[in-house]
């Protein structure tokens, strides 16, 4: 377990270091120029110059690193180039609320996705399992883009239940986090099916039908958390997703996260911003990969010794 | 759930009921489940905070498409900033009937063409913080400019103030390198408290001016709460992104206010609903077509003439931006002090674009090819489609290359067009004619992206920027749109009106020439200030 754990988290640690260096060659593969984002089209060159030299962008690029590699060290990301806020403030300031969001959307995939997926299985070839996997069909053919203000005109205008954008009470989370859960339910039902199905027919849940069972006691207890490890892994992935910005629902429901952040950041060639938030959002992928990688183990030991041997 | 925990932990040694190849994972799961009566109260919370009756709530809110990026004056160069601080700070000179330059703070003279002395007016204001606004607070907020260590954006066009003096506490004088007699208008910056200058206090997040409005709070940066000094009404900026969105929450009476940034048909839908009223005004910010003179094609005068000739704006205005534009034949609007209202312009004329095009050395077998640069904004695609089926008919091949915005102003900048798209907006002083055409503003020095070279334009420039005589400066600033009518290096489109959709619980606000915020000093509820819909479980006091 321990050989396990340090290899998982070495490989975390030196995927890690890649995304650093990409990141940071990112300000210097891109168009344009920092320096001339911050001074506008006015400035004069000795103007520019002096700024070039103030924020250390006319050192060599491996010098760059280094005090870049540093100031990640002493969490310190820079400032925006627009707001001149500390970077680190304003990625506290989003990610709650990316947070919360990606959470209360977990939630809601599950709660639809479990039974969905479960009532499918159990009920192969039949209307229910055409209706659930046409739902799931429909969740996953609907972008986002449309879903969210379709929610906003039903729940928002119609029916007045909730704010129509913005977090601006505990209710203004359930249409974001509906229009990203729907999506994901969709392909959590489809997953949980198929592996629900295919552990239906393992031989000890003819065991345990046959020593008495109830169908659904033996499903729920005995099927379900057989089937639950492929589906986590698809759920790590999905969270770290979620977890890294849902830029278009964020931009739809003006929700203040990090994938609002970004497209912000983008859109105004902030450079340090977008640096910030691609790095936050790549070590969340790597975090919530390993996290996973660690409960799969947890949960089947064997995993271990299948991936130390190779 | 650490109960469960170690009731799992003494389970490890009971053999399983049944031999699942997994057998573990169904008894490790079974640590995380929750008891029943855990979600009742869940819910029984949630529906408690849900049934909490919303206060009423006096605050006003404002639906933006875009944040203010940055609350110092010093630094925001973005016209929702530049709106806002507005707001929160004052300035020594404003703009006026005919966008001309008139005292804000202070007065001035011109004592030598040289030397301005600025007089603050009586009594001047106070600062959010209490202090009294003084001519060493202006010394102070313009020194801080000039000095390189700022990085200030505004630096440049201020570069031409070699000295300030504040011969008292209410006079400072400009001294300059080289006569201007626009230099007034340059002094539009919100001006700082000096000792918070010099404490290097953080104006970008905590702003303190003397403006009408204070600042409250910003709670992150889709979120802006700001407060009128002279009776306490809060008015709060909400960011928006999406323009649907935007107007589905003035029409749940989210937001009271919005303004301009939505597509036209939007606009209309908005204006014909109950509880919802339009203001609408003509506005100066200049669209237009940018050529690049160096290229083979658009660098002819002939085929920049002809596609002048093949766009039918009028139809453009009148059925896509939905009248809500007027034709442009210049940068500035004819109310403009140097607007120029008799120039001819250029017509919808399909035959003389042809006659101007076979003048060039193309027909029909041999057709011009112009790549069209633009943004992603969907509107923008649109009015591009437009043009390029018009221009088809009179026989060039236009090929649209739309792009993000940070890439496609990075390529005009760079000059990698051959033509495109683009909107001078906020633009009031005419030395806008230096910064884009003048032959030695090409970037990095200026504005000048299509490398428009012209001898006769750039005499008029530096003549009529060194005439000191208004009328004199007038004639030759209309004599210069003239020629730059005629060797086109923008093909003029239109001047876009400004609109505010408003709430009809709210008054007073009166939309600005300029599309400014100012009208946010006047506005007030009609009757009884609203009630936040039901939905909106709120705490605002």
């Amino acid at each position: 377990m321990t050989r396990f754990l340090v290899t998982r988290i070495l490989s975390a640690l030196l995927a890690l270091l890649g995304v650093i260096c990409l990141v940071f060659l990112l300000i210097h593969l891109i168009p344009g120029d920092p320096v001339e984002v911050m001074l506008g089209e006015s400035a004069q060159p000795t103007d520019k110059e002096t700024l070039r030299h103030a924020l250390g962008l006319d050192l060599p690029l491996h010098q760059q690193w280094w005090i870049y590699f540093k100031g990640l060290l002493h969490l310190d990301l820079g400032t925006s180039l627009f707001s001149g806020r500390a970077i680190v403030d304003l990625l506290i300031e989003r990610i709650p609320a990316t947070l919360y969001l990606s959470l209360v959307s977990l939630i809601v995939a599950i709660g639809l996705a479990l039974p969905l997926g479960l009532v499918a299985a159990v009920r192969q070839h039949t209307p229910l399992d055409y209706g659930a996997m046409g739902f799931a069909l429909f969740g996953m053919s609907i972008p986002n883009f449309w879903m969210g203000p379709l929610l906003i005109l039903v729940g928002a205008l119609w029916l007045g239940w909730f704010p129509v954008s913005g977090r601006e009470g505990w209710n203004s989370v359930v249409l974001p986090a509906l229009t990203l859960g729907t999506a994901m339910a969709a392909i959590l039902a489809r997953m949980i099916r198929s592996s629900v199905l295919e552990v239906l027919g393992e031989d000890f849940m003819r065991t345990a039908r046959a020593k008495g069972l109830s169908p659904t006691r033996a499903v729920l207890h005995h099927a379900l958390p057989n089937a639950l490890l492929p589906i986590l892994t698809l759920l790590g992935l999905q969270l770290g997703g979620l977890l890294g910005g849902a830029v278009i629902t964020e931009t739809v429901f003006a929700w203040p996260g990090l994938g609002l952040l970004m497209i912000e950041a983008i859109q105004q060639r902030d450079y340090p911003v977008v640096q910030a938030a691609v790095l936050c959002i790549s070590t969340t992928y790597i975090v919530v990969n390993l996290l996973t990688d660690l409960l799969y183990a947890w949960l089947d030991p064997r995993i271990q010794f299948t991936t130390g041997d190779g | 759930m650490r109960n469960s925990f170690h009731e799992f932990r003494h389970l490890r040694h009971i053999r399983p009921t049944t031999r699942s190849p997994i057998g573990s994972v169904r008894k490790r799961l079974h640590g995380f489940q929750l008891n029943w009566y855990m979600w009742l109260m869940v819910f029984g919370l949630i529906s408690i905070v849900g049934c909490t009756e919303p206060l009423p709530d006096y605050t006003l809110r404002f639906g933006l498409a875009n944040s203010p990026t940055n609350l110092d004056p010093r630094y925001a160069t973005d016209a929702t900033s530049a709106r806002i601080n507005r707001l929160l700070y004052s300035r020594l000179v404003d703009f006026g009937e005919g966008t001309v330059p008139v005292p804000a703070l202070a007065t001035w003279r011109e004592l030598s063409p040289i030397h301005y002395r600025f007089t603050l007016q009586e009594p001047t204001p106070l600062f959010h913080n209490g202090a009294r606004l003084s001519a060493n607070d202006v010394k102070a907020t313009y020194a801080s400019i000039l000095n390189p260590a700022t990085a200030s954006p505004h630096r440049g066009i201020l570069q031409i103030i070699t000295r300030i003096d504040t011969p008292t506490e209410n006079t400072v004088d400009f001294f300059l390198k080289q006569p201007d007699s626009l230099f007034p208008g340059y002094l539009v910056i919100g001006i700082l408290p000096a000792n918070l200058i010099a404490k290097g206090h953080p104006f970008h997040t905590h702003p303190i001016g003397s403006g009408p409005f204070q600042f409250l709070e910003r709670a992150d940066d889709t979120r802006l709460m700001i407060e009128r000094r002279a009776d306490g009404q809060r008015v709060e900026f909400l960011r928006i992104p999406d323009p649907t969105v935007r107007t589905l929450k003035l029409l749940a009476n989210e937001i009271h206010l919005l303004q301009n940034d939505l597509p036209p048909e939007l606009v209309t839908y908005l204006s014909a609903r109950k509880g919802i009223t339009l203001q609408q005004r003509q506005g100066a910010n200049f669209a237009y077509l940018g050529f690049n003179q160096l290229d083979p094609v658009v660098g002819q005068e002939l085929v920049r003439k002809a596609i002048a000739h093949a766009i039918d704006r009028e139809h453009i205005i009148q059925f896509v931006l939905r009248g809500r534009a007027r034709v442009a034949q210049t940068l500035f609007p004819p109310e403009h002090w140097v607007g120029h209202a008799s120039l001819p312009g250029y017509t919808y004329d399909p035959e003389e674009a042809q006659r101007l095009l076979k003048k060039a050395g193309y027909d029909y077998a041999h057709r011009p090819t112009i790549t069209y640069k633009t943004s992603t904004d969907p509107f923008r695609l649109r009015l591009a489609t437009i043009i390029q089926y018009q221009l088809d008919q009179v026989g060039i091949d236009v090929s649209i290359q739309s792009h993000d915005w940070g890439t496609f102003y990075g390529d005009i900048k760079s000059g990698r067009f051959q033509m495109y798209s683009l909107a001078w907006v906020g633009v009031k002083s005419p030395d806008i004619f230096r910064y884009a055409f003048h032959s030695d503003a090409i970037p990095p020095l200026g504005a000048n992206r299509g490398h428009f070279a012209d001898v006769v334009s750039d005499r008029l420039i530096t003549q009529a920027e060194q005439t000191l005589n208004k009328q004199e400066q007038q004639t030759l600033y209309r004599t210069l749109q003239a020629r730059l009518l005629d060797t086109l290096p923008y093909a003029p489109l239109w001047f876009e009106d400004h609109y505010a959709l408003a709430s009809t619980s709210i008054t007073g606000y009166q939309l600005s020439a300029d599309g400014n915020y100012d009208g946010l000093g006047q506005v007030r509820w009609m009757g009884p200030p609203s009630v936040p819909p039901k939905h909106i479980a709120r705490l605002d006091p």
